[in-house]
């Protein structure tokens, strides 16, 4: 295997497959996907109670609300772009602080402390926001609080957000896309247009062709993992574990990809081959969406030992001690992957054809 | 121009874009897809927050938590409280004990035994001690010398809040009409790249038909869509000529735009790549309205806007023709400034 010739055939794959839809495909669905999903279930439809403040002195009103879980607070240099900022929904509520707030608190002085209020601001985010600003207020005056407030939780399941459940099908849909699909449409593509045939008569080997078009697949794979991860904010810690993690994952999902190229011959087979097996690949992520369902099951698929470390890392911030078992595994599989490679190519020599 | 061959040539155009599934199969199934999402979507917005309460004797206060934006269920017992609270009846129970009064109104500290469900996020947890302290403050006579004093800007929406699917409106309509655009360029860019159009132009066609045709074609099937799915979904309840009117310049707009597509396109997956970021920059201004004062300012750059600004008003907000002929005067400049440039830039691949 030569490895200027597999760079030259991975940059023609770049240059000439860009511009195929798959590998558009690649690129813009798990990203729409993405976007879709954190829509519906994440964080920007969040219906946490907003305040805005333009604080003219150095009050310290803005760190007592600041640290409240129950509000978002942002701040603004100017009340002219507080007053904008709430015209326009970006807060519920705006306050512009004096400059001699907290000198009048603390001096039990009268204070009327104008704030305008959005319009569209729901009632309850409203009442949520004047009792976090009087509670910061009483805070800064020295009131002690008459109550003491015990709170339990009821229930014996933890409470999972959709976002995080939902992270893993993203995650695999953007590793099966450029992983999966790319490779195998690119080998595919090139059977149907007989290139493969007019590529077998140059000193580039299979083995070199192969190389070509698995790489491009790890790379998109990784590529897509990462900007996935990245929009999500799930990228944790532990960035070279992930890292690494991510790239054992989109090599395991390139040589199936080869596979899935060597042995089939159009692209309308392929794509039902893919709908068929799509169970298979994506069954992992019902075990992180359904916690019901026993983690075993999710076991038994390959393509769990590529998720769940990720998940593992970037959710949980677990350690290599904590995954070392599945990535173990996930290598087993990428070995066992490229003997099926070899396999399939010994007894499939006239696959160019 | 000669009206009867530009007709065959619309009959020709329709045929041939039902006769490609992916876009037919798309046209329908999404069509289908956007109406089942707008019903799915809840039509009320909740704005108050639901607890349950066992009291004994029920403190003063809790009587006047409506206009803390809390909304309180009287139990009959613990149990019944917290059997609530895990079903997830409720977000939050408080257990008001019956020496709770007395012991405020003698200086001593009160309890309130407060039970969360597992769903109830944390900023809710928070935001419902926080309300809860507020009100023992009140009960207590503790007042604060700083007074809050609120001026609502805009019009005030307290109890006639718009829903999410209605928020969403604009943006279905958007990505409906897109999706035509993509339909159209592809058509063209195929008649192109198999030459039937020059065919086309050796018979008595000429090439002002030829877009007149593409033009009529390409706005009926972008508009009829987008105002089925209006109609449908109770879109045009209010201000239906003003909808109309904005939809049907949001549709001459696309079509403008799909002949600039088609004509950087070869095949469907060019369209696909030229569409696609197209459809991405003109869904931005319905963001906006989604989550409202996620763009700034520089949003009214994007043609759209004007159209899901337009629309967002008049169908959620009953907003006229003198609130918005501004909007459908810019739209309409936008439609002569992209059909002009799609036509100018096709007719010289054409040609």
């Amino acid at each position: 295997m030569s490895v200027r010739r597999v760079a030259i055939l991975l940059g023609k794959d770049f240059k000439y497959g860009s511009k195929g839809f798959v590998f558009i495909l690649a690129i813009v669905a798990p990203i729409l996907i993405s976007l879709v999903l954190n829509l519906v279930f994440g964080t920007f439809f969040s219906q946490t109670a907003k305040l805005g403040i333009n604080d003219q002195g150095n009050s310290r009103l803005v760190d007592l609300v600041s640290a409240s879980d129950s509000v978002q607070t942002r701040t603004y240099a100017s009340a002219d772009d507080l007053k904008k900022a709430v015209e326009v929904g970006a807060v519920d509520m705006g306050v512009a602080l004096p400059g001699n707030f907290d000198e009048d608190v603390l001096s039990g002085n009268s204070i009327v402390l104008p704030a305008y209020v959005w319009g569209e601001s729901l009632a309850k985010n409203r009442g949520i926001l004047l009792a976090t600003i009087n509670s910061a207020v009483r805070q800064l005056a020295g009131q002690e609080v008459p109550v003491h407030i015990e709170t339990t939780t009821l229930g014996d399941t933890q409470s999972v957000p959709w976002s995080d459940r939902l992270l893993p099908l993203v995650l695999l849909v953007a590793v099966a896309m450029g992983g999966v699909m790319v490779p195998a449409s690119l080998m595919v593509d090139e059977k149907q247009k007989r290139t493969l045939t007019a590529l077998a008569i140059t000193p580039a080997t299979l083995g070199d062709i192969l190389a070509a078009k698995g790489l491009m697949g790890v790379i998109l794979a990784l590529v897509m993992s990462i900007v996935i991860l990245l929009m999500n904010q799930a990228f944790g810690v532990q960035t070279g574990l992930l890292m690494i993690v991510l790239g054992l994952g989109a090599v395991l999902a390139a040589l199936f990809g080869l596979v899935l190229g060597v042995l089939i011959k159009d692209i309308t087979t392929l794509f039902a081959t893919i709908k068929g097996i799509g169970i298979l690949l994506y069954a992992p992520v019902f075990v992180y969406m359904f916690p019901q369902i026993p983690q075993w099951i999710g076991k038994i698929f390959p393509t769990y030992y590529i998720v769940q470390p990720v998940v593992e890392i970037s959710q949980q911030g677990g350690s290599w001690s904590a995954i070392a078992t599945d990535v173990f595994i996930l290598i087993g599989l990428d070995l066992i992957l490229i003997g099926v490679v070899v396999f399939v190519l010994r007894r499939t020599k006239q696959f160019a054809v | 121009m000669n009206w009867q061959i530009v007709r065959a040539l619309i009959a020709k155009d329709f045929k041939l874009y039902f006769r490609n599934r992916f876009f037919a199969l798309i046209t329908v199934l999404a069509l289908v897809a956007y109406v089942v999402i707008y019903f799915v979507m809840p039509s009320m917005v909740d704005e108050t927050l639901e607890m349950a309460v066992y009291a004994p004797v029920l403190p003063p206060i809790l009587e006047q938590a409506g206009s803390q934006g809390l909304e309180l269920v009287l139990m009959e017992s613990e149990e019944q409280l917290k059997e609530a609270v895990i079903g997830g009846e409720y977000l939050a129970g408080v257990v008001v004990p019956p020496d709770f009064m007395d012991k405020l109104m003698s200086g001593e500290k009160g309890r309130l035994d407060v039970y969360f469900g597992t769903d109830t996020p944390e900023e809710l947890q928070d935001s419902i001690t926080v309300l809860l302290e507020e009100m023992a403050y009140l009960q207590t006579g503790q007042m604060l010398s700083v007074h809050v004093s609120p001026e609502v800007l805009g019009r005030d929406m307290v109890g006639i809040q718009i829903p999410m699917r209605d928020r969403l409106l604009p943006m279905l309509a958007v990505i409906i009409l897109m999706m035509e655009m993509l339909g159209l360029a592809s058509l063209i860019s195929s008649e192109v790249v198999g030459r039937t159009v020059q065919a086309l132009l050796i018979t008595p066609m000429t090439i002002r038909g030829l877009f007149a045709a593409k033009l009529i074609m390409g706005v009926s099937l972008a508009f009829v869509q987008a105002l089925l799915f209006m109609a449908v979904t109770g879109g045009l309840n209010q201000q239906p000529l003003i909808i109309i009117a904005a939809l049907l310049l949001g549709a001459i707009m696309v079509t403008g735009i799909g002949f600039l597509v088609a004509s950087g396109s070869k095949e469907m997956t060019t369209v696909m790549a030229w569409g696609f970021p197209a459809l991405i920059v003109l869904s931005v201004p319905a963001f906006g309205v989604l989550a409202p004062g996620t763009v700034s300012d520089w949003v009214k750059a994007i043609p759209s806007y004007y159209l899901v600004d337009a629309v967002y008003q008049a169908a959620n907000f009953n907003a006229g023709w003198s609130d918005l002929w501004n909007n459908l005067l810019i739209l309409l400049g936008f439609d002569i400034v992209f059909v002009w440039l799609g036509i100018t830039v096709l007719g010289r691949k054409l040609r």
